[in-house]
């Protein structure tokens, strides 16, 4: 008897999935996609994304919405999953009938969500992942807020001298983003006439690197280069302490955190240098020092970790971009809102979102430049770099 | 024991519905669902062919599916060929990636075996990320062309749900025939006691090889398949959660049975989505596996050996 | 030299975890017939009371490791209790799927609950390593590497020494016998899962200091269990021991000199050749079981 019951109940929460089509009203929300990590290895960042979004969505919607009418975020979780961010793509645009969405987080979920953008016709804005490809593929319905690599390598090429780089070595995670850094810095270190030494990958999952470091201790460089999530930075950093490699450490991607840094590997950051797209410890240095001021005050009202700021805002200036471009439009039509997003001139957290075209001839897709800054902890706090 | 057939009425029910499945359903997203469920279907079947039927519990499979999907995605973007000759290559190479399997299998039989594939998927998962001239390792292979037969693009999601409908069909009915030939009740004896089956001169090894090729190779197709509808393919088709998402799938629809896989994988693809309707995200995952307990516990055997049990009985 | 020297260090110390995790799997897998994919869950769990004593709690920081262990013997013994005891008889798949659905629960109920940002544990050690001529080791490492050698200790003495071991040895050896001897199996069992989750839970408590606390972190924990227990051969706890240090020992030696995109596959490799070679585990002396 209850097996049948529960036989009956799976086939009632599938029909419930089914569900009624909402009908349309003139007064209907406007709604925006997200599609981020929410469970899995890499559920904090996403949900700090979230947490970014919600203020915008909060902030917009008190100052009366988006021509009169709400904003409503529809927050679906990719699990850290390719194949999920593709189905949440599809649901997202099918069954919520989105005009945009704002994801994917890492770039091979970006990667996989991307062909249901082009099916459709809906676009996407782009706000942490970093691979060249996302932009340089022909989608013209993508529209990306983050740097890729080449353009944060860029971005650090006139401190390479004040910083005193001769001879870096690399460890990264193995990701496309991993990767994606180790060319792209490298590129630019040897332009300037510096070298490269070491070049180490560890796993996402790896909590051990004594093994990379020991090499890298031995290659007689005098700075290091990490590019991975905060956790495993705060490993490496206890790890290199422990060794004793004792060089100059950058990390870049601007995940860092190093306020996170400072509370869990304690004296093992000190003297560390990170590019990070977002000074939270100084938010008037900020492009809109009113505007990054005002964030970081919010989000310390909604009790949000500090640590989480260097990625929150991401989720704000995404759907800043997107509110923005359909108030452009005059309404929430994919297509329309993506002629818009081209139109789109405003000051995030970050600083100015404006899209320049990027890819193949024809089927552009949109890039902003947008503001990187380095930062060093001194005296277990975050200062500007002395040099500046 | 053999397989329980389905009445001649509910197939042909079950035929017409799922062929004029694109016309009454009018929403593309549950055709998307129908299209998942339809690949997982052809490799919950595969992996049914070593569990349910010569017992052996391969926990490695997304290695199989994983080859099939770089292996078709690398034919039609690297090679230039066509998706066919994509699919073949993804059947050939995932088969003879069971080969090797099957012959390992020649010494080890239960927790062992399976300690084994999970090794080997996790030795290939490695591979895949670090050889990046091969398979461009973390950054994955996009753009992945759809299936042309002539003028026709399968790009459409109509185009491509019938595809996945044919391969469904064809891998029952592939399964079907083995099941009920020699060799099929061979795999059964092998199942039921080994040491007999191989006392009467059933040579054990040779099945069991046989079975992982095939086994492989559908895996190796669905693989491909999957490739050809995501159109990218990256390290993350090794993750252990799709193994578990198939092993989920076969048992708990009916390992064993010929419906039970199919149902199970339907019914698995389609539960995660309608959680995303039913419940935020926050408890989606929690739920999923509270709900695998409940079903263990009170559908033991699985979906299918219960309903039939249940139409059976007065 | 001075890199091999400290390569193997560094092994030894994490081997005396890996150990840990191994001896209690190989109980409950060789004693139960269980493939138990929570086991890292036990794992996490055991990081996660180190953290709430330490971090939430104030306690001082000797309370952890009994406090993980207590934990993971209570929530073990219960889960025996209540999942795999109804499902005696069943066979190692359904059992096995359960426990997969035990292992997304509990990961997912850690996520809901305690969120992903990564757990800081606080310990009382200082940070500067000790320098004991080329090498250096981190108080907080040694200390983890005697108080693992020590837990083993206590599980073999716990095997050895009491009724209960000799109760779950015999009932490892030959079940009908010792329930015809009066062993009460259904009692044996849920101690088993129980001493095995609590081990688990010890490592975990182990390590977070070390690493940092995150719900996913058990899955690689599960993982290189099963390496483990493989290279030691089932049910074998001493085995288990220098398969775990063993383990250790060989990732770090691949990471250095091999390659540290590999690192995991070493565990992954190790059991393909050992299954292929000598199935019955590098240290066995008694048939294979299964």
């Amino acid at each position: 008897m209850l097996k049948r019951w529960l036989v009956f109940g799976l086939a009632v929460v599938l029909v419930l999935g089914a569900g009624a089509p909402v009908p349309a009203q003139s007064q209907a929300p406007v709604k925006i996609g997200v599609i981020q990590p929410l469970s899995g290895a890499v559920a904090a960042s996403g949900n700090y994304i979230r947490m970014g979004a919600e203020i915008a969505r909060d902030w917009i919607n008190a100052k009366g919405g988006v021509n009169g009418r709400k904003v409503e975020l529809v927050i679906e979780d990719n699990k850290s999953d390719p194949k999920e961010a593709a189905s949440a793509a599809e649901k997202l645009i099918v069954r919520d009938k989105v005009p945009a969405i704002m994801g994917a987080w890492g770039s091979s979920m970006t990667l996989a969500a991307m062909p249901k953008l082009e099916e459709y016709g809906v676009p996407m804005v782009v706000e942490t992942s970093s691979a060249a490809t996302i932009t340089k593929r022909g989608n013209p319905w993508i529209f990306r807020i983050s740097p890729p690599s080449e353009m944060e390598a860029l971005g650090l090429e006139p401190y390479v001298s004040k910083l005193g780089v001769k001879k870096a070595d690399f460890l990264a995670v193995n990701t496309d983003w991993g990767r994606g850094a180790v060319t792209a810095f490298g590129d630019v270190l040897k332009k300037k006439g510096e070298s490269v030494g070491v070049v180490e990958y560890m796993d996402q999952a790896a909590t051990d690197m004594s093994a990379q470091l020991t090499k890298i201790k031995g290659s007689g460089g005098d700075t290091l280069f990490v590019t991975t999530a905060v956790e495993q930075i705060t490993l490496i950093l206890k790890q290199a302490q422990e060794q004793r490699v004792t060089r100059k450490i950058i990390t870049t991607g601007g995940s860092s955190s190093p306020t996170q840094l400072i509370k869990q590997a304690g004296a093992a950051a000190e003297g560390s240098y990170h590019i990070v797209f977002f000074m939270p410890w100084f938010p008037e240095a900020m492009p809109d020092g009113k505007l990054a001021k005002a964030f970081v005050d919010e989000w310390a009202k909604r009790g949000h970790p500090f640590e989480g700021l260097t990625e929150g805002f991401r989720g704000h200036d995404g759907i800043a971009t997107i509110a923005e471009a359909v108030r452009l439009a005059g309404k929430d039509e994919p297509k329309a809102v993506r002629d818009a997003l081209w139109k789109v001139n405003i000051s995030g957290v970050n600083g100015p979102i404006k899209f320049e075209k990027d890819g193949p001839a024809g089927k552009e897709s949109g890039q902003s430049k947008p503001s990187i800054f380095i930062v060093q902890v001194r005296d277990g706090k975050v200062a500007l770099p002395t040099f500046k | 024991m053999r397989a329980r057939l389905p009445s001649t009425s509910l197939l042909v029910a079950l035929a017409v519905v799922a062929l004029t499945a694109p016309f009454w359903l009018t929403n593309p997203y549950w055709l998307h669902v129908l299209i998942m469920g339809g690949i997982f279907a052809v490799l919950a079947l595969s992996l049914n062919l070593l569990l349910g039927y010569t017992g052996q519990l391969s926990l490695g499979h997304a290695a199989f599916f994983g080859i099939g999907a770089y292996a078709s995605a690398l034919t039609t973007l690297k090679l230039e060929r066509s998706a066919w000759e994509g699919l073949a290559l993804a059947a050939l190479l995932a088969g003879l990636a069971g080969w090797a399997i099957g012959r390992l299998a020649l010494k080890l039989r239960g927790a062992y075996f399976v300690l084994v594939t999970i090794s080997f998927a996790g030795v290939i998962s490695l591979v895949s990320v670090n050889w990046m001239e091969l398979t461009n390792g973390p950054l994955g292979l996009p753009g992945i062309p759809a299936p042309e037969l002539g003028p026709w693009s399968f790009r459409t999601k109509r185009a491509y749900y019938y595809l996945v409908l044919a391969a469904v069909a064809l891998s029952y009915l592939v399964c079907r025939r083995l099941v009920g030939s020699r060799i099929g009740r061979a795999f059964l004896a092998l199942r039921e006691n080994e040491a007999l089956a191989e006392s009467v001169g059933i040579d054990v090894t040779r099945y069991l090889v046989l079975a992982a090729v095939i086994s492989a190779a559908m895996a190796g197709v669905a693989g491909g398949l999957y490739a050809h509808y995501t159109r990218f393919v990256s390290p993350e088709v090794f993750l252990f959660t799709y193994t578990v998402t198939m092993v989920i799938m076969v048992v708990a629809g009916g390992k064993g049975t010929l419906a039970g896989p199919i149902v199970g994988a339907l019914l698995f693809t389609a539960l995660p989505e309608a959680l995303r309707e039913v419940t935020s995200w926050q408890w989606q995952m929690l739920t999923y596996g509270l709900i695998l307990v409940l079903l263990v516990f009170f559908l033991p055997r699985g979906i299918v050996p219960t309903l039939s049990r249940l139409r059976k009985s007065p | 030299m001075e890199a091999l020297l400290q390569h193997l260090v560094n092994g030894l110390v994490l081997g005396g975890t890996y150990a840990l995790l191994g001896i209690g799997l190989t109980l409950i897998f060789g004693l139960m017939n269980v493939v138990n994919f929570a086991h890292g869950e036990f794992y996490t769990l055991g990081a996660y009371t180190a953290f709430a004593t330490l971090a939430l709690l104030g306690l001082p920081f000797l309370a952890a490791i009994p406090a993980a262990i207590v934990v993971g013997i209570v929530l073990g013994a219960l889960c025996e209790r209540v999942l795999l005891r109804p499902l005696r008889g069943e066979s190692i798949d359904s059992v096995m799927l359960v426990m997969i659905g035990l292992w997304i629960a509990m990961q997912n109920a850690e996520l809901l609950g305690w969120g992903g940002v990564a757990k800081s544990v606080p310990h009382p050690f200082p940070t500067k390593p000790l320098v004991v001529g080329p090498l250096g080791i981190a108080p907080l490492r040694l200390f983890v590497f005697v108080t693992a050698i020590a837990l083993i200790v206590g599980a073999q003495l716990v095997i050895h020494r009491t009724k209960l071991g000799r109760a779950m040895r015999a009932t490892f050896q030959d079940a009908d016998t010792a329930a015809l001897m009066g062993v009460r199996i259904g009692r044996i069992h849920t101690a088993t899962f129980a001493l095995g989750s609590g081990l688990a839970a010890a490592a975990g408590a182990l390590l977070g200091p070390i690493f940092l606390v995150y719900p996913s972190m058990g899955d690689l924990a599960s993982l290189k269990a099963f390496s483990v227990v493989i290279l030691g051969g089932l049910g074998n706890v001493a085995g288990a021991t220098f398969g775990g240090l063993l383990l250790g020992v060989v990732e770090e030696l691949g990471a250095g000199y091999i390659s540290s995109g590999y690192r995991d596959a070493v565990g992954f490799v190790i059991i393909i050749l050992v299954l292929l070679l000598r199935p019955s585990g590098l240290f066995a002396r008694t048939e294979r079981i299964g």
